[in-house]
């Protein structure tokens, strides 16, 4: 009986801080300004926190080094680190935390200052013993290769990955937040800088800072705080290896597992979708999981891309932010998904706003295609 | 209970055999599946019954990347390093690269054959090209 969980717990509060550049200040410096902002948006108090969900890469112990910074007293603290798909993950946690009364006000955040720090991705501590002496650049190695034998089974284009790219960029030029808002065409992302074959430079998300925090808490009490609920629908995992090298299909991730326990936890289809928000650290990325998904057939993820069908003014708008590849990617994206999710079904994103959206998937992914998280969610209309 | 530890470990054993200059790989002697990376358990079905034999090393390119470093001082073209799936025709699948060969030059699907390369203590699987006639 996964369908318990249905909406039982819902977003209240969402917050960013430090997006782009925030040099002079540590990972939980902007995330207490992002967890700050979220708790004001959602009407609670610092005090009401009792759960926590956090995970980064710059801790070794991020949720205890966040409950200190914060001054927080949880009563249940969840700091399973999947990667950037953490969070999304986080999301069905929580549920399960306050609908088994384990806390009551649930807090799901995440800093990272990796401009500022150093420019460039922290490696994590543990990297495969055999892939290693080969020179792989990770994560970028995983999804070029993904990116490869896409294409060369299913006649993939780079034409077709970088339709992703534009589409991204789109929606960031209508979202006064994201990192990068210049113009980008086709034939700019294909006469980029090859940085990793097939991956030009503009097929590869951005690295910035940034953090974001998300509250949520029980249904019951959502419905008495200022903000429109946006309600906990369905969440599904899934993970089958850490190594590229041991994934078993690399054009077929773990996000068909995933999205089909939130689909079934939600009872909903992907037609019934109204916004998607697709974890993009690579364009590759985008076509995988709108195939894995059951958006497309597998395969057809390169044609279903094409023509602007992504992109604002499309059928299917997707990283309406402007997504990893140009809002905003601070090493782990995930609770970005989330965040944007929220204001979509609020109805507060502005220009880029979808009318009357009531339902939203977000997707994680960690790591190198390493571990895949699905949520979905829904205004009350979709309960 | 407590498990007994075996003579040494995977990676130790994997280093020890290669010493010959042929892949080595660790079947299950339960589900009878080679695998890559070494390890204490069969990952298929459980068995901690794993022996060490020498493989044929051939396999098939499944997939390929190459990175773009940027020019260094002096260098008119950026330096490329080519990395490699290699799909063993022994089973498992292994991350690697073709040091002699131009990275123009590997394609998915080509035949190639495993050596090994580095120090004692340090082998590393690396492959060439096998020239076969059904490449």
């Amino acid at each position: 009986m996964t369908t318990r969980l249905r909406g039982k717990a819902a977003i209240v509060g969402v917050g960013t801080a430090g997006l782009g550049e925030a040099p002079g200040f540590n990972a939980m410096d902007i995330q207490a300004l992002a967890v700050h902002e979220a708790l004001e948006d959602s009407g609670l108090k610092l005090s009401d926190v009792d759960g926590l969900f956090t995970a980064n890469m710059s801790h070794t112990f991020p949720a205890i080094s966040t409950i200190e910074y914060l001054g927080l007293k949880p009563r249940w603290i969840d700091g399973t680190n999947t990667g950037g798909s953490s969070f999304v993950a986080h999301a069905l946690s929580a549920t399960m935390a306050l609908e088994a009364g384990l806390c009551d006000v649930a807090l799901i955040c995440y800093g990272a200052t990796l401009r500022s720090d150093a420019g460039r991705m922290t490696p994590a501590a543990e990297q495969p013993t055999y892939e290693i002496p080969h020179r792989p650049r990770y994560p970028m190695t995983a999804y070029a290769m993904a990116a490869a034998t896409h294409m060369a089974r299913f006649g993939t284009t780079r034409a077709q990955l970088a339709e992703v790219a534009v589409a991204a960029r789109a929606w960031a030029r209508m979202n006064p937040e994201a990192f990068e808002r210049d113009p980008l065409s086709i034939e700019d992302v294909l006469s980029s800088r090859m940085v990793m074959e097939p991956l030009s430079l503009r097929d590869c998300c951005l690295l910035t800072d940034g953090a974001g925090a998300v509250v949520m808490t029980r249904a019951d009490r959502a419905r008495d705080l200022p903000n429109k609920p946006v309600y906990f629908l369905g969440g599904g995992i899934a993970s089958y290896n850490r190594a590229v090298s041991e994934m078993p299909d690399l054009t077929t991730t773990a996000a068909r597992d995933s999205g089909e326990r939130a689909f079934a936890m939600a009872g909903l289809k992907p037609e019934d979708m109204n916004v998607l928000q697709l974890y993009d650290a690579f364009t590759i990325n985008v076509i995988l999981f709108l195939e894995d998904l059951g958006f497309c057939p597998k395969g057809e993820g390169g044609a279903f891309v094409s023509g602007g069908r992504i992109a604002p003014g499309g059928p299917l708008p997707v990283n309406t932010n402007g997504g990893g590849l140009s809002f905003c990617h601070p090493g782990m994206y995930g609770v970005f998904t989330l965040i944007e999710a929220t204001r979509q079904l609020r109805g507060t994103a502005g220009e880029r706003q979808i009318a009357d959206a009531e339902t939203a998937l977000c997707h994680g992914n960690g790591i190198t295609l390493s571990h895949q998280a699905t949520a979905i969610f829904g205004t009350a209309a979709a309960l | 209970m407590t498990a007994q530890l075996p003579a040494s470990g995977p990676d130790l054993e994997f280093q020890t055999h290669v010493e010959d200059g042929r892949l080595w790989l660790q079947t299950c002697e339960a589900c009878d599946r080679a695998i890559f990376m070494p390890r204490i358990i069969c990952p298929h079905c459980g068995s901690l019954r794993l022996a060490w034999h020498p493989a044929s090393g051939l396999g098939t390119v499944y997939s390929r990347t190459v990175l773009y470093g940027r020019p260094k001082p002096g260098d008119t073209r950026p330096t490329r390093h080519a990395l490699v799936l290699v799909d063993l025709d022994d089973g498992p699948r292994m991350m690697s690269r073709l040091p002699d060969t131009d990275p123009d030059d590997i394609v998915i699907g080509m035949r190639v054959k495993a050596r090994i390369e580095g120090e004692t203590g340090a082998h590393v699987v690396v492959f060439d090209p096998a020239g076969e006639a059904n490449a």
